[in-house]
C-alpha cells in the first residue's frame, strides 16, 4: 500500500510517499512552475528513488497554498492539520508546531492525541517570513544557507526594524553603506524575524515540546534566537520542509485504511 | 423570496431615490445601532444605514489618515464620491472615536444641510438613561425643526410598535436559523437584517412576515455544515458569511452590529416613549464601546443558547479599538468553554479573500478532525 502527500508551497513543492509502516521516500523542488505539473514532477522524482510507479500510489492528499491546482489528488487538506499530523508522527510529545514557510508563518497547538486545538497565522506582513530572509540574503550578498552560520559568529548586533519588511530593507542598505560588518547586520535581521514570530505565537501561547518546521527552520540563527526568546529547547526535524507533505501522506494512509474497513 | 432582501443592499441607492420621488420624504443617513431610528421614522423621514463598498477609498484618503477604521473611511468615501447624493442629512452618534470624529469632517466636508450629533453616555447606568432621554428630547426637537412639523407622542408610539414588530420577527428568524440552518443560511439571515436598516420599516415588516410564513412550510433541515458563532465589529455585507459557507461552515448565531445587536431588545411600550427609547438604546445594545466585557460575553453566550456550535470566528475591522481591546479576553473565555477561536483583522476591500478562505478551511477541518 502506498500513500502520498504533496505540499504545494509558495516557494517549495515537496512530496512524501509512505507505506503501512514507514516513510519510503521524499523529494523537494524549488520552483515557480504551475502547480499541477510541478506536483506531478515532484512525485515522480520521489518515486525515482524507489521501485514503484505512479499508478502504485493508492491515495494522494495535497496541502499547501497551491493545493487547489492539483486535480489528480484524491483530496485536499489544510496546512495546519498536515503540519500537526506530520510533526506528531515524528515526535509524539509535540504540543506546539511553529511552521515558518516562505510567505506564511503559523503556530499550531496540539493535544495529547495529536489533534489541532488552536492555531494562529501571520497577518499580511512579510517581516517574519522566509521571503524576507531571501531578500536580506540578496541584499547582503550572502547565500541563504550561510546566513545563520555567519550571524552566529557575530559578537554584536545592529538593530533592524521588525515593523515592516520594506523599512527593514532600507535600514539594512544604510547599515551596509556605513560599513557595518555583515554578521552584525545579519544578527539584527534574525532578531527582527524572531520578534515577529514571537508576536505571532504570543496570542496562542506555547506548550512543550515545540517543533519548528518549514524552510526557515534550517536557519540556525533563527532557531537559537527563538529558543532564547521562548526560553525553551526547540526540536527541528532532519527535513523540516517535508513535514506538511508527511502529514498529508499520513492522512492519505488513514483514508486508504478507512476505505478498506468500509469495504470489509 | 430571500432575493428581495439580498438584492436590496445592491440596489439601495435606486430604491431610496424611488422612495423619495414617490413620497417626497427626506432621507437621513445613520451610523451604528445606537441612533433611535423610531424618532426619524416618527418625523416622517427614512433612516438608512450608511454602508461601505469594496473599492479603494480614493476621495476619503485625501482627508483622513491611513490607519483609520476602513469601514468609516469607506462610507465617507462613498459620500464624497456622490453615491449618497440623495441624502438630506446624517446623524452621527457619540460611539467609537472615529464615528465621533466623523461629525467634524462631515460638517466641514459634506454639503449637507443637516448633520446632527447625538451624544450617548459612556456607561450603562440609570443616570445614563435619564441623561440620554434628555438628549433624545433635543434630538427630537432638532428633527422637528428640520422636517418642519412636530412629532406627536402618538406618532412616536406607532413608530415604536412598527420597530418592535420588526425586532420580534427578526428574533423569530434567528431562532429558525439556529434550529434549522439547513433551511436558512447565515448569509441569508444577515441580508434580511441589513435590508431592515435600509428599507422603509413597514415594507420590511410585510416582506419578513411573508418569509416567516414561507419558512413555516419548509422541511426543517438541520443542515450538514459545521455550525459556527461569529462575533464581528462591522461586516456591512454578506460576503464574509458567504465565504464561511463556501468553506463548509454555517453561521447559526452572531454578535454583530449588522446582525443580532441591531434588533435585540424591545422598546418598552408602557413607558414614556423617549425614556423607553433611551433605556433600550443605551442598555440593550451589546457594543464594546459602552458595555462591559462580562456583559458582552453574557450576551454572546445567550445568542448561542440552543445551537450546536463547534467554534467561534472573531472578525474585527482593522483599527477598531473597542473590539480589538476586547479580543484577547473574548478568545480566552470562548476557548475556556471548549469553543476554538479563529481570529481575523479585516479590511473593507475584500483583498484578503484567498488567505481568509485558507484559514477558514483549516479551522473547519480542525473542528471536524477533533470531532472524529
Amino acid at each position: 500500500m502506498l500513500a502520498c502527500g504533496i505540499d504545494v508551497g509558495s516557494r517549495n513543492v515537496s512530496a512524501v510517499i509512505i507505506n503501512d509502516e514507514a516513510i519510503l521516500t521524499h523529494y523537494i523542488i524549488t520552483s515557480a512552475e504551475e502547480g499541477s505539473s510541478i506536483a506531478r514532477r515532484v512525485v515522480n522524482e520521489a518515486l525515482a528513488q524507489t521501485n514503484s510507479k505512479f499508478n502504485d500510489i493508492q491515495y494522494i492528499v495535497v496541502t499547501g497554498c497551491g493545493r487547489n491546482s492539483v486535480p489528480f489528488a484524491n483530496r485536499q487538506s489544510a496546512e495546519v492539520v498536515c503540519q500537526a499530523k506530520g510533526a506528531f508522527y515524528l515526535y509524539p510529545k509535540a504540543r506546539t508546531v511553529i511552521n515558518l514557510g516562505a510567505e506564511s508563518s503559523r503556530a499550531v497547538k496540539l493535544n495529547a492525541e495529536g489533534k489541532v486545538i488552536s492555531f494562529v497565522k501571520n497577518d499580511k506582513c512579510a517581516a517574519g517570513s522566509g521571503l524576507f530572509l531571501e531578500t536580506m540574503s540578496q541584499l547582503l550578498d550572502t547565500p541563504l544557507e550561510l546566513m545563520g552560520e555567519l550571524s552566529l559568529k557575530a559578537d554584536s548586533c545592529e538593530e533592524v526594524s521588525s515593523i515592516c519588511a520594506v523599512f527593514a530593507e532600507s535600514e539594512v542598505i544604510s547599515h551596509i553603506h556605513k560599513g557595518i560588518p555583515k554578521q552584525y547586520i545579519l544578527a539584527g535581521v534574525h532578531k527582527a524575524v524572531t520578534t515577529k514570530i514571537i508576536e505571532l505565537i504570543g496570542t496562542l501561547g506555547v506548550n512543550r515540546d515545540i517543533i519548528l518546521t518549514g524552510g526557515v527552520a534550517k536557519n540556525q540563527a533563527v532557531v537559537r534566537e527563538l529558543e532564547h526568546k521562548i526560553k525553551s529547547d526547540i526540536i527541528v526535524p532532519n527535513e523540516p520542509q517535508i513535514i506538511g507533505a508527511l502529514g498529508a501522506a499520513l492522512i492519505a494512509r488513514d483514508s486508504i485504511k478507512s476505505e478498506q474497513s468500509h469495504r470489509d | 423570496m430571500l432575493n428581495d432582501f439580498e438584492s436590496y443592499r445592491e440596489e439601495r441607492h435606486q430604491k431610496t431615490k424611488a422612495w423619495k420621488a414617490k413620497t417626497g420624504g427626506k432621507v437621513l443617513g445613520t451610523l451604528c445601532c445606537s441612533v433611535p431610528e423610531e424618532l426619524i421614522h416618527a418625523a416622517g423621514m427614512l433612516p438608512v444605514r450608511l454602508l461601505g463598498e469594496h473599492e479603494p477609498t480614493t476621495e476619503a484618503d485625501l482627508h483622513l489618515p491611513t490607519n483609520l477604521c476602513p469601514y468609516c473611511k469607506s462610507w465617507f468615501d462613498q459620500l464624497l464620491k456622490g453615491s449618497y447624493d440623495y441624502l438630506d442629512g446624517i446623524i452621527i452618534p457619540n460611539v467609537c472615536n472615529v464615528i465621533k470624529a466623523s461629525y467634524g469632517f462631515s460638517k466641514y466636508l459634506l454639503k449637507l444641510s443637516y448633520v446632527r450629533f447625538v451624544d450617548i453616555p459612556q456607561r450603562i447606568s440609570p443616570d445614563g438613561v435619564e441623561f440620554f432621554a434628555k438628549n433624545l428630547n433635543d434630538f427630537k426637537k432638532s428633527l422637528e425643526d428640520f422636517s418642519g412639523k412636530p412629532i406627536s407622542n402618538e406618532a412616536l408610539r406607532h413608530s415604536i410598535d412598527v420597530y418592535n414588530e420588526n425586532r420580534n420577527m427578526l428574533d423569530k428568524l434567528y431562532n429558525l436559523r439556529k434550529m434549522y440552518p439547513g433551511d436558512l443560511k447565515g448569509s441569508h439571515v444577515q441580508s434580511v437584517v441589513i435590508s431592515s436598516m435600509l428599507m422603509p420599516k413597514e415594507e420590511h415588516n410585510q416582506l419578513l412576515a411573508r418569509l416567516l410564513k414561507d419558512l413555516d412550510k419548509t422541511g426543517k433541515k438541520a443542515g450538514n455544515g459545521t455550525n459556527l458563532f461569529i462575533s464581528a465589529s462591522i461586516l456591512d455585507d454578506t460576503e464574509f458569511l458567504e465565504l464561511i459557507e463556501e468553506c463548509g461552515g454555517n453561521v447559526v448565531a452572531d454578535d454583530m452590529p449588522m446582525g443580532s445587536r441591531y434588533f435585540y431588545g424591545l422598546v418598552d411600550t408602557k413607558d414614556e416613549p423617549l425614556h423607553a427609547l433611551a433605556e433600550r438604546y443605551l442598555t440593550k445594545i451589546a457594543c464594546p464601546r459602552k458595555m462591559l466585557p462580562a456583559d458582552r460575553l453574557a450576551f454572546s453566550l445567550s445568542r448561542m443558547e440552543g445551537a450546536k456550535i463547534k467554534g467561534t470566528i472573531i472578525h474585527s475591522m482593522r483599527a477598531c479599538d473597542p473590539h480589538l481591546y476586547e479580543y484577547p479576553l473574548l478568545r480566552q473565555e470562548m476557548e475556556s468553554r471548549g469553543l476554538p477561536v479563529l481570529f481575523f483583522r479585516g479590511e473593507e476591500t475584500a483583498t484578503e479573500r484567498e488567505q481568509q478562505k485558507n484559514d477558514i478551511e483549516a479551522f473547519i477541518e480542525m473542528l471536524q478532525d477533533s470531532a472524529e
